[in-house]
């Protein structure tokens, strides 16, 4: 198990690499400037040369990189352009926030979408499971933009139960609209690989085995059947992560929740690099923890990968 | 057993969802506004977008400030002489107070304005005072003339330029020539954009970053106090949010999309309106052919009914430009209506110019639904002269970089102004010293007009200066380096609970020192 871990993360090294070599080009050849969005609308070229030798942006490219990845290796992120605070004062201020918004979202969807995929799966062939299935398809191709304003529509304005946006230091309240939103997209896929699973797994020898035993439904169901059904389910959720967070993006826009998605926005907008290639490696990075956890976890859930883990 | 269940799911949701919407707070007696973009800083010599410009000016006073109708009026200094030859101004301070309680003194203004003009300090906004003596050879070698500003007493100051300056007195009203606390600044150094201390009616009171900003007022303005408990500003990027935001009665103040002015008079609401200080346009590249063409942009300009788009896009929220100076600052009335709706006259006028049988050109523009639809209009009224427009859009940094190096045929923007006098719509726009970065994005080079705008600027009577500008428009209307669009009328919408409330035609003309609830 441990060389299983040791050689996985040493794979994340290389892709780390190429994570923070494409963000730094990219930033350079896009187009737009950062210095621009410092100067404001009457500017003189002396003083945006000025800027750009005390940004170090005059450098060479090359040599700007290489300063670059002496700093991350240093943990140096820099400072914002814009504001001159540490880069990573904001990823902590702004992280926890987009965690709690994208914890909860996962939350609902695989609640939701585990209970929904269970219930159709068990009413296959009645009109209850073919309306969740329709359900979960219209989940899945509604973009997270028009949902949200629907929801801010139908449950601030109209109903005037939640607010239409804000972060409101954290409180339920505020939080329930964006997590909906965020998760609506996964729960429907999740809904859809639950049912599948579920299915597949209840024409199962064992779970015959299980019955013929002459245990009830409720047994059969929670300790054969559900257990079982979840391994697909887990997986869908992990590498959903990253669409979690980069949901977040727009999620965090619309409802003008201050997390990170929102500020990485923001930074993109001003081409602040320091703050874009800071937040985007700090993502990264999370996903690619997060990877690695969903593939342990495997071998907890399912005792047959651990064993095959054990011999190889 | 299974309906008590359901029953008790039922009552669990009724009771939360009551819960939620009990706990829904009165409003407090403080104003509340939304800002689409956070500020960048407070400090004066680096807040250079709007709403760093907004908060900044009710944070720190200047000397002399712009009100809402856009009258220059006193604020530190309550009274000001200037020379014969308008090269000095002596400002007589009055007992104003700095929100720490120190009195702002002479020096105060000395230490702020050579804060802003030092090569140290790399400020963008370094040209508002550019006009002092020596401020230049300041800025760029750091060799200061103390007869530039020099302090008389506490409470006299003296400013010297270089030459005189019509419009000086406007520049010093921006915010970039707000006057700091230098005791502040020295304890903060680079932090003060954060946490600023000015003479301004109000005082930063929480600033949370992404979230909201609040104000207080400051306990030693002397001016009028305001009768409202503070400002909060809350940083919503998306305009549909912020709009549900004030239907559900959490703004006071909203900004009106022109898409949703039809909605929005027609739903009996309370709406204020005002024709900014602002031009819309679309300015040619006229360094590139065909557009270095006179006659090619007379004709673009005749080709688009503007006053159908103002009618059918703003729903009549615009009046047609036929100038750039708006009509507040003097212009527009004595403009002829050379470019009314003519398509004919516009294709034998491209045919004069040899290209009767059209041309394709890309007009770029930044990400913004409005300006998606009027140039839809523009592109299809283009297309009946035969000209094939393709629309380019790009995010404001790539529109921006792209334009000051002139990669676009044509552009769509629009210019607000810094200061209210119609030097501002025509030396950074048209004055050949600016081509680029400096407002002059057109390129547009007439050395009558140069000359124009430089004796205008460099005369101490406004009525004479303005004159003079007023000819250097005429000059420029006829060469149209734009097609000439239209001066917005803003539209907000406000609660029913304040009162005293109306739009300023300039971004830092309201105090909000008349509003209450």
């Amino acid at each position: 198990m441990l060389k299983f871990v040791t050689r996985r993360v040493a794979q994340l090294v290389p892709i780390l690499f190429g994570v923070i070599s494409v963000t730094f080009l990219i930033m350079y050849i896009i187009p737009g400037d950062p210095v621009l969005s410092l100067v404001g609308e009457r500017y003189d070229d002396e003083t945006i040369g000025r800027i750009r030798e005390e940004l170090g942006l005059n450098k060479p490219l090359p040599i700007q990189y290489v300063d670059y990845i002496g700093k991350v290796i240093r943990l140096d992120f820099g400072r914002s352009f814009v504001t001159g605070r540490p880069v990573i004062e904001s990823i902590k201020e702004y992280f926890p926030r987009t965690l709690l918004l994208a914890f909860s979202s996962m939350l609902i969807a695989v609640v939701a979408g585990v209970i929904i995929g269970a219930i159709s799966s068990l009413n296959r062939f009645k009109w209850l499971g073919r309306a969740l299935m329709s359900f979960s398809l219209v989940g899945v191709s509604i973009p997270v933009f028009w949902l949200g304003l629907l929801l801010i529509y139908l449950f601030a304005i109209k109903l005037s139960i939640l607010p239409p946006s804000g972060y409101g230091n954290g409180s339920l309240r505020y939080l329930i609209l964006p997590a909906v939103t965020l998760s609506f997209a996964s729960m429907a896929t999740v809904a859809r690989v639950s049912r599948a699973s579920f299915l597949d797994i209840a024409s199962e020898d064992f779970i015959r085995t299980a019955r013929a035993k002459g245990l009830n439904e409720f047994v059969v169901f929670g300790k054969h059947l559900f257990r079982n059904a979840l391994i697909p389910v887990i997986t869908i959720v992990g590498t959903d992560f990253g669409s979690y967070l980069g949901g977040s993006v727009l999620t965090e826009s619309i409802f003008g929740w201050p997390g990170l998605g929102r500020h990485i926005v923001q930074a993109i907008l001003k081409r602040d690099f320091p703050v874009i290639q800071g937040a985007v490696l700090f993502m990264a990075v999370l996903f690619m923890l997060v990877n690695l956890m969903v593939d342990l976890s495997y071998g907890f859930i399912d005792p047959r990968i651990r064993v095959a883990g054990k011999e190889e | 057993m299974k309906k008590r269940i359901i029953e008790l799911v039922v009552i669990l949701v009724s009771l939360s969802l009551f819960q939620v919407s009990c706990t829904r707070d009165e409003p407090p007696p403080m104003l509340r506004m939304a800002l689409q973009t956070e500020p960048s800083s407070l400090d004066p010599a680096y807040a250079v977008d709007y709403s760093s410009g907004l908060i900044t000016s009710l944070i720190h006073s200047n000397l002399v400030r712009i009100d809402t109708e856009g009258k220059l009026c006193p604020d530190l200094a309550r009274s000001w002489e200037i020379s014969n030859d308008g090269k000095e101004y002596l400002f007589h301070l009055g007992s104003s107070r700095f929100a720490n309680g120190k009195r702002v003194k002479s020096r105060d203004v000395l230490f702020s304005f050579k804060r802003l003009l030092s090569p140290s300090n790399l400020s963008p906004r370094w040209w508002v005072l550019a006009p002092l003596k020596g401020a230049r050879a300041y800025h760029e070698k750091g060799e200061w003339d103390s007869g530039s500003v020099e302090v008389i007493n506490d409470s006299t100051v003296a400013l010297r330029l270089e030459r005189a300056t019509a419009h000086f007195l406007s520049l010093l009203s921006m915010p970039a020539a707000g006057i700091v606390c230098p005791g502040q600044m020295e304890a903060e150094e680079r932090d003060y954009g954060r946490n600023p201390c000015g003479s301004g009616p109000w005082s930063l009171s929480e600033w949370v970053e992404s979230e909201r900003m609040i104000l207080e007022p400051n306990g030693f303005y002397t001016g009028k106090k305001a009768s409202i408990d503070g400002i909060s500003f809350r940083f919503i990027p998306e305009a549909m949010t912020r709009i549900a935001e004030f239907e559900v009665g959490n703004l006071d103040i909203l900004e009106i999309p022109h898409a949703e002015l039809k909605r929005w008079r027609t739903a009996g609401l309370r709406l204020e309106k005002t024709e900014e200080l602002r031009i819309v346009y679309i300015g040619f590249n006229t360094g590139k052919y065909p557009f270095n063409d006179r006659r090619v942009r007379r004709a673009l300009n005749m080709a688009i009914d503007v006053e159908a788009v103002i009618a059918k896009i703003l729903f009549g929220a615009g009046r047609r430009a036929r100038g750039v100076v708006p009509p507040m600052l003097g212009g527009q009335e004595r403009q002829s209506d050379i470019y009314r709706y003519n398509p004919q006259m516009a294709k034998s006028l491209l045919e004069e110019a040899g290209l009767g049988d059209g041309f394709s050109m890309e007009i770029w523009q930044r990400e913004s639904p409005e300006g998606g639809r009027i140039l839809e209009c523009v592109q299809a009224y283009l297309g009946n002269i035969g000209v094939k427009v393709r629309l380019v859009t790009r995010d404001w940094s790539a529109f921006k970089q792209a334009v000051d190096h002139g990669t676009p045929d044509a552009f769509y923007l629009d210019w607000f102004a810094d200061y209210p006098d119609a030097e501002n719509f025509l030396a950074p726009l048209f004055h050949s010293s600016n081509a680029g970065g400096g407002g002059n994005r057109t390129g547009y080079k007439n050395h009558s007009v140069d000359s124009l705008i430089d004796f205008a600027s460099s005369l101490p009577d406004n009525e004479k200066s303005l004159k003079l500008l007023l000819e250097a428009e005429e000059i420029v209307y006829g060469d149209a380096p734009w097609i000439f669009l239209w001066f917005p009328v803003r539209y907000e919408a406000v609660s029913g609970r304040l009162n005293g409330y109306t739009i300023p035609v300039i971004f830092n003309g309201q105090r909000f020192l008349n509003v209450s609830f």
